[in-house]
């Protein structure tokens, strides 16, 4: 992990990434609680108040801290974001090593069924599921999972595919050791750096799949403070009070850019190729 | 001849997508919970009135023979009846009145990602390190950043709200007049735009960046052509088959931002369409909208793949 990170500290851009996702995670895990309010607090007193020192992202129409919401909302997003990733990973990065490992026909067979699912538009798709499933927080989960099911896929075959023959793997592969402990030990670790720029990323993207579903009212159900539900709420008084919207797409596209900048530096990192263009 | 060979084979591998996509978009669709006749008619419909919408809407017959006349009406231009959205109205008619919309903007805000594209990528490429490279890749990663339905806002707000030189919601189609859809289209389309912008001027500098390092680029160099005619000639062209193969695979990003877009600005297009059925419940709306975004995606990304076909001809074998 120390290593891990001076590695990162290395790359400008990446440096520029960790530091935004720590004040970002930082934000959203003690931020909530240094607030002298809570998410619920309505204060009918002050409705709609601009931001003030008082209230930093102002109050929406209830008399709410927005700030507040606001964090607690960050953490919900990202939740759901880094859930419905990993559930994409679990099972996109085996059928991808099984696609590359076995060859045809199972390769064939997983990588129509991704190209079909990429044929869709992601948020398209996304709708789609959420029309079958219901609206709610599972299911924008599932969603998110479908969209970037293939994408992981497909990476793992064709990272798997690039060290497949390496000496490494064939030892491994003379040595008799079975198939699940070449895929996981030998292959895996090998190919994980790129996976793991595709997550940061898929992550970045899959708070915006959240948030345009929860915006829309086909994701997150109110009450529950997601980024997106926070947005939705702004729209209905966007022109007596635009802060709350703006501001909270502010803080997402914060968080956003920092993920990015992460993935960015991450590949500058593992690619040796650009590595060199970006020291030269 | 090879040639003719590679679009046709991507042809019939179009239609076996479409064919397979449409059995999926059914059986999914068949699986979601509640029967659409109760959702349209309510809970204490007479049975007789259930019967006749249920043979009407063709769901008195097994799912095989369902799907069998949906696609076979599709093949004919005919998608069914709308159930709730627009009730008994043909979804073909309705879908034919949006497309043209969605379409407009969908190409408007391509158009204004590759031009932004096309100067930032360059001169990020030209100037490379230096100030003008820091900004163009800045401004990349905040693109990128920002949240398509949320920079409509942002825009509403500054450009419509405040300096008031755009409508702030809602859209004349390009039918009526061409002009006004420019108009009142910038906006929604600039919010589309902006992300896709980022993507395609880093992909445009990484692979300008690439094709100046090639050996026949450092040859023609050296037997002193014009560095203007060598960037046109050599480096530019090479980096256009991967700038245009990501603005094929962008096509998905664009349609499903404009599904959001037209919502908040109150387009009247297939994006909004397939939502409004989302709501409403009306299976045979999303089902066809589903189906609409599957051509037009798989459609475009034909395009691409035989304009790089043709950009660099090893491709096609």
């Amino acid at each position: 992990m120390a290593v891990l990170l001076r590695t990162l500290w290395s790359n400008r851009t990446a440096r520029a990434g960790v530091i935004i996702v720590g004040l970002f995670l930082l934000a959203i895990s003690v931020g909530g609680a240094l607030m002298p309010y809570s998410a619920t607090d309505m204060d009918f007193l002050n409705l709609l108040t601009p931001p003030a020192w008082t209230h930093p992202f102002g109050t929406d129409s209830f008399g709410r801290d927005v700030l507040t919401r606001v964090l607690l909302g960050g953490r919900v997003s990202l939740a759901i974001s880094v859930t419905g990733v990993s559930l994409a990973a679990i099972i996109g990065i085996p059928a991808g090593l099984a696609a590359a490992w076995y060859g045809n026909p199972i390769d064939q067979l997983l990588m129509r069924c991704a190209d079909l699912l990429f044929a869709f538009p992601s948020f398209v798709l996304a709708l789609f599921l959420m029309v079958v499933l219901g609206f709610g927080v599972t299911n924008v989960i599932l969603a998110i999972a479908l969209v970037y099911v293939p994408i992981f896929a497909r990476l793992a075959r064709n990272l798997a595919l690039t060290v497949r023959e390496e000496a490494y793997v064939q030892a491994a592969r003379l040595m008799g050791q079975s198939t699940a402990r070449i895929l996981g030990r030998e292959i895996l670790p090998n190919i994980m750096a790129p996976i793991m720029v595709q997550a940061s990323i898929s992550i970045a993207f899959g708070v915006i799949i959240e948030a345009g579903l929860s915006f829309l009212g086909l994701g997150v159900q109110p009450p529950t403070p997601s980024l997106g539900v926070i947005m939705a709420d702004g729209r209905e008084y966007f022109n007596q009070g635009p802060w709350v919207l703006t501001l909270a797409g502010l803080f997402i596209s914060f968080g956003l850019l920092g993920l990015n900048l992460l993935g960015d530096g991450l590949r500058d990192l593992t690619d040796p190729k650009l590595r060199e263009k970006t020291t030269s | 001849m090879v040639w003719v060979r590679y679009v046709g084979g991507r042809l019939l591998a179009l239609v076996l997508t479409v064919l397979v996509g449409s059995v999926v978009v059914f059986l999914v669709m068949k699986a979601a919970p509640g029967d659409p006749a109760v959702a349209a008619l309510g809970e204490s419909a007479r049975p007789e009135l259930v019967a006749a919408f249920r043979a009407k809407h063709n769901l008195d017959v097994p799912w095989a023979l369902q799907y069998g006349r949906w696609l076979s009406g599709i093949a004919r231009g005919d998608f069914g009846l709308s159930l709730t959205v627009a009730s008994d109205r043909p979804i073909a008619g309705l879908i034919a009145a949006r497309l043209p919309n969605t379409i407009f903007i969908g190409v408007m805000a391509l158009l204004i990602a590759v031009i932004l594209s096309l100067i930032a990528g360059t001169i990020a490429a030209l100037r490379r390190g230096k100030l003008a490279d820091t900004i163009a890749t800045s401004l990349a990663a905040f693109g990128i950043s920002m949240p398509d339905f949320w920079l409509s806002y942002v825009l509403i707000l500054v450009f419509a709200l405040g300096l008031g030189l755009f409508p702030a919601y809602g859209f004349i189609a390009p039918a009526q007049s061409f002009t006004g859809a420019l108009y009142s289209g910038f906006l929604p389309a600039l919010a589309v735009s902006a992300p896709l912008a980022a993507v395609f001027a880093r992909t445009l500098r990484t692979s300008l960046l690439e094709a100046g390092n090639k050996d026949y680029v450092v040859a023609a160099r050296s037997f002193g052509f014009h560095p203007a005619y060598v960037f046109v000639h050599w480096i530019f062209r090479n980096a256009l088959i991967p700038y245009i193969t990501i603005i094929g695979l962008q096509i998905r990003y664009i349609l499903g931002g404009v599904v959001v877009i037209e919502r908040i600005f109150g387009i009247s297009g297939v994006g909004s369409l397939m939502v409004d059925g989302a709501f409403a419940r009306d299976y045979p709306v999303v089902q066809a909208c589903a189906v609409v975004f599957l051509v037009i995606v798989l459609s475009v990304n034909l395009v691409v793949d035989v304009v790089c076909s043709l950009l660099d001809p090893k491709r096609a074998r």
